[in-house]
């Protein structure tokens, strides 16, 4: 194994050293700071704000949904891109490139469009699966670049030892590869899971009711802009610190094995 | 010497000239030009339509300028309130809830809620909508009372238009609106033209009226769009424009 383990650096996401061991650091304080903020508009202004929270419920629902869908359909989107991109074969190359080339120059305010209405019209793709699609039509293309360098940051020697004690090629990728690339790939990864969370409320351009069109409604009816634009403010803050607590006890899982 | 008089009193008149025009109060309105045949924008992306023609009109009678900003729907009333712009035209209907949050000039069209279905389907009143699907703008009349109808899912879009195109494509199954903009789209529109069609409209138990908001307590604004309004109906330029720019329904 070589003596110098690659990292790739955080591009998105919030960031959250696990390593910080202090009682006071910046996510205890971001994540306490939005919960009580929150509490403390709720119970003491139960009006308007408990009424927007009565209402945002379904909406987080559905952002969950969103969220978890398309992490599953770009994660695999992404392992087989990122193989594709390293494939010698020339067609299944240039076919992945291709495809990380133009979804990563098309914004995703626009794909999501264009998956909706464009393609709507051929096909009745129902509002939530569309939006899934987009969202992990996109997210696949930059996870296809994280496992393509992830792969490739593994020591071409452990290939070799393991071709050479009679593993086939696919053996060798899924059995030697990557579970030793995972280690690198996870940050990365899972910064891109928390990008993907935020960026879910894009959806809600495609009348898909998730948290923020919910709020938007209530606003737009009760002319409360402020209050309700606060409380969903905190709201993502909330799921979106969660979700990279949970990103950063995986990485530190991992980080067992690094010396 | 005769040039530099010349010069002199060129330029006393155009400083006169442009006092003159000052005197005259604009008024800034915002307008959600996605409305059509209220409000939208033409192929020459001028925004057009019935109520900027109107606003035009009341102009010249009231005695003030017309500009129009085109604004998205969604937070045109928060625009209001933080001053942003005088006054609203976006076919706002005057409801008690609005008039809490602003004031509202005198009504200057009458309008019901219509429902639009693909022409095949066999939606005729209120009752046959249970279990369905309606689209509408977010924050609309339209949208509320999809909201209230017993058994019915509302969806809130940004734009109608978008709304629209949704019913076409058959993710929605109806969609409610203001019945001069219903019969734009399924009676105008080439594309939706014989695909689409008004189904009922919405029986309502109280008079639906558009009016101009304003911000609350603004009451120099008001006399004076209120007095265009007037004049305007009194001489029948308001019949003119009506005639020219809103279909009949049925």
């Amino acid at each position: 194994m070589s003596d110098t383990i690659v990292k790739i650096q955080v591009t998105d996401g919030t960031v959250t050293d696990f390593k910080d061991k202090n009682l006071l650091n910046a996510w205890r304080l971001s994540f306490l700071g939005a919960i009580l903020c929150m509490a403390y508009l709720v119970f003491f202004h139960p009006d308007p704000y408990m009424r927007v929270l009565k209402f945002i419920p379904d909406g987080l629902w559905v952002t969950f949904k969103v969220t978890f869908m398309s992490i599953t359909g770009a994660l695999i989107l992404g392992l087989v891109t990122g193989l594709g991109r390293i494939s010698r074969n020339r067609f299944i190359n240039l076919v992945a490139s291709t495809y990380v080339e133009v979804v990563r120059g098309i914004p995703l305010l626009v794909q999501l469009f264009y998956i909706y209405y464009a393609l709507g019209r051929f096909l009745r793709v129902p509002d939530l699966l569309s939006a899934v699609i987009a969202m992990s039509v996109c997210y696949g293309a930059y996870m296809g670049e994280v496992f393509r360098a992830g792969i490739e940051s593994i020591d071409k020697g452990q290939t070799e030892a393991a071709r050479s004690l009679g593993f086939n090629r696919a053996q060798t990728m899924f059995l030697v590869i990557l579970p030793q690339a995972w280690r690198t790939i996870l940050p990365p990864v899972g910064n891109e899971f928390i990008a993907l969370l935020k960026d879910t409320s894009l959806v809600s351009i495609l009348a898909v009711s998730d948290v923020l069109r919910r709020g938007r409604e209530f606003a737009s009816e009760t002319f409360f802009y402020f209050e309700t634009y606060t409380l969903i403010a905190l709201i993502y803050l909330v799921i979106t610190l969660l979700l990279s607590r949970v990103v950063s006890l995986m990485e530190e899982r991992l980080s067992h094995y690094e010396r | 010497m005769l040039k530099k008089l010349m010069t002199a009193v060129l330029i006393v008149a155009l400083a006169a000239g442009l006092a003159l025009a000052q005197t005259k109060k604009k008024i800034i309105f915002a307008s959600d030009a996605t409305w059509p045949p209220m409000e939208f924008i033409d192929t020459n992306k001028k925004i057009v339509g019935f109520a900027p023609e109107l606003l035009e009109a009341m102009g010249k009678e009231g005695g003030f300028e017309v500009e129009i900003k085109n604004t998205a729907w969604d937070g045109i009333f928060a625009g209001l309130e933080n001053k942003k712009y005088d006054a609203i035209s976006s076919s706002v209907s005057i409801t008690d809830e609005r008039k809490k949050a602003m004031d509202f000039s005198e009504p200057y069209f009458e309008v019901h809620q219509a429902i639009v279905i693909q022409s095949d389907k066999p939606i005729k009143s209120v009752a046959d909508l249970k279990g369905k699907t309606v689209g509408a703008q977010i924050g609309t009349t339209g949208y509320f009372v999809a909201k209230k109808m017993e058994g019915v899912e509302a969806k809130s879009y940004d734009e109608i238009g978008l709304a629209m195109e949704d019913l076409f494509s058959g993710r929605i199954d109806a969609v409610s609106c203001d019945d001069p903009v219903a019969a734009q789209y399924a009676l105008q529109k080439d594309e939706y033209k014989g695909k689409m069609k008004i189904a009922f409209i919405v029986p309502a138990e109280e008079k639906e009226f558009y009016g101009f908001p304003v911000k609350k307590g603004d009451k120099e604004t008001l006399a004076l769009i209120n007095k265009g309004l007037k004049a305007v109906k009194e001489k029948g330029i308001y019949a003119k424009i009506k005639d020219k720019w809103i279909p009949p329904v049925k």
